[in-house]
């Protein structure tokens, strides 16, 4: 549809308690209880509070949404987006923010390629969040550690930054694996080079303190 | 700019409430509250009780509407109700149907 209706505002300082239809693009900045579908692109804008279901045609996300979205075209999460709902929408694109609910992206009857990207998305929604990104290296390093303990020569100690690698390279894509690299990186880094470890030092840490006590 | 607008096509059913400034272009059907101006702009429809700052309408209203400063009935506006405010002009071509309280 190319018709181009008069843009929606709700206002910052504005309360809708009730249903909000037809057809034309919506910003919302204020708060919203009630269904909002839509025929037209819907806006949650930072600030925005919407506490209920959201259909349109396209939506993009900078606040906050306790409810479903549904998008015939794309469902778009902004930096500061809070979502707790379900997502469902041919395109979705999460650049940020927090989502809590299910999300399937792709037409319903190409049940593949949605379940495919569903499973990918979950990750790009971690991404934002260190903590959230960080809590699955260790999971992804023991495995690692324990292959590895084969391969190197010195056995008690090399196993520290054996395991890096591999998770470096794993997060590699991810945008906080500096971060984390750095807020785990201590005492091996001297001896293995630049890259240091994740979490294998925390384990060292560990290690470290429990010989001491015993 | 209005803070708040209610483009054409888009219908609300429920309750809206602003501290700023509204300007409906489409359709609010049940209570519209604002601490400041409303306008109802040619075309669109509100079936609601309306209170308001200043009302400024050229689209159809139809439900009381209490205003606390005034409201100005334009060419092509239709209103079907009770109008309370402090100040209230009705301007040929108008069309009116309803009581007028002024003493605030």
């Amino acid at each position: 549809m190319a018709t181009r209706e008069a843009v929606t505002v709700i206002g910052r300082g504005t309360h809708v308690r009730g249903r909000i239809a037809g057809e034309g693009d919506v910003e919302i900045h204020g708060r919203v209880d009630g269904d909002v579908a839509l025929d037209g692109d819907v806006t949650v804008e930072q600030g925005g509070l919407v506490a209920s279901n959201v259909s349109a045609r396209r939506i993009v996300v900078r606040g906050a949404v306790k409810g479903d979205l549904v998008a015939s075209e794309s469902i778009v999460l902004e930096e500061g987006a809070r979502v707790v709902g379900d997502l469902r929408a041919a395109r979705i694109a999460i650049a940020g923010g927090l989502v809590r609910g299910y999300v399937q992206s792709g037409d319903g009857q190409s049940a593949p390629r949605a379940a495919a990207k569903s499973a990918a998305r979950p990750v790009a929604a971690s991404a934002p969040k260190a903590v959230a990104a960080a809590a699955p290296a260790p999971s992804a390093a023991r495995p690692a550690q324990v292959t590895s303990n084969g391969s190197p020569a010195k056995k008690a100690a090399a196993p520290a930054p054996q395991p890096t690698r591999e998770v470096v390279q794993a997060s590699r894509d991810r945008g906080n694996a500096p971060r984390a690299i750095s807020l785990a990186g201590g005492s091996p880094a001297a001896k293995h080079g630049p890259p240091s470890p994740v979490v294998p030092s925390l384990k060292k840490g560990a290690k470290g303190a429990l010989k001491k006590k015993a | 700019m209005a803070s708040t607008v209610i483009g054409a096509g888009i219908t609300i059913e429920g309750e809206v409430t602003c501290d700023d400034d509204v300007l409906v272009q489409g359709t609010i059907r049940g209570k519209l509250t604002s601490r400041d101006a409303v306008t109802v702009e040619s075309g669109a429809v509100v079936e609601a009780d309306v209170t308001s700052g200043p009302l400024s309408v050229a689209g159809a209203i139809t439900g009381n509407i209490s205003s606390s400063d005034r409201v100005d009935l334009q060419t092509g506006a239709k209103v079907v109700g009770n109008v309370k405010a402090t100040r209230i002009t009705i301007a040929d071509g108008a069309q009116f149907k309803g009581n007028v309280d002024m003493d605030v």
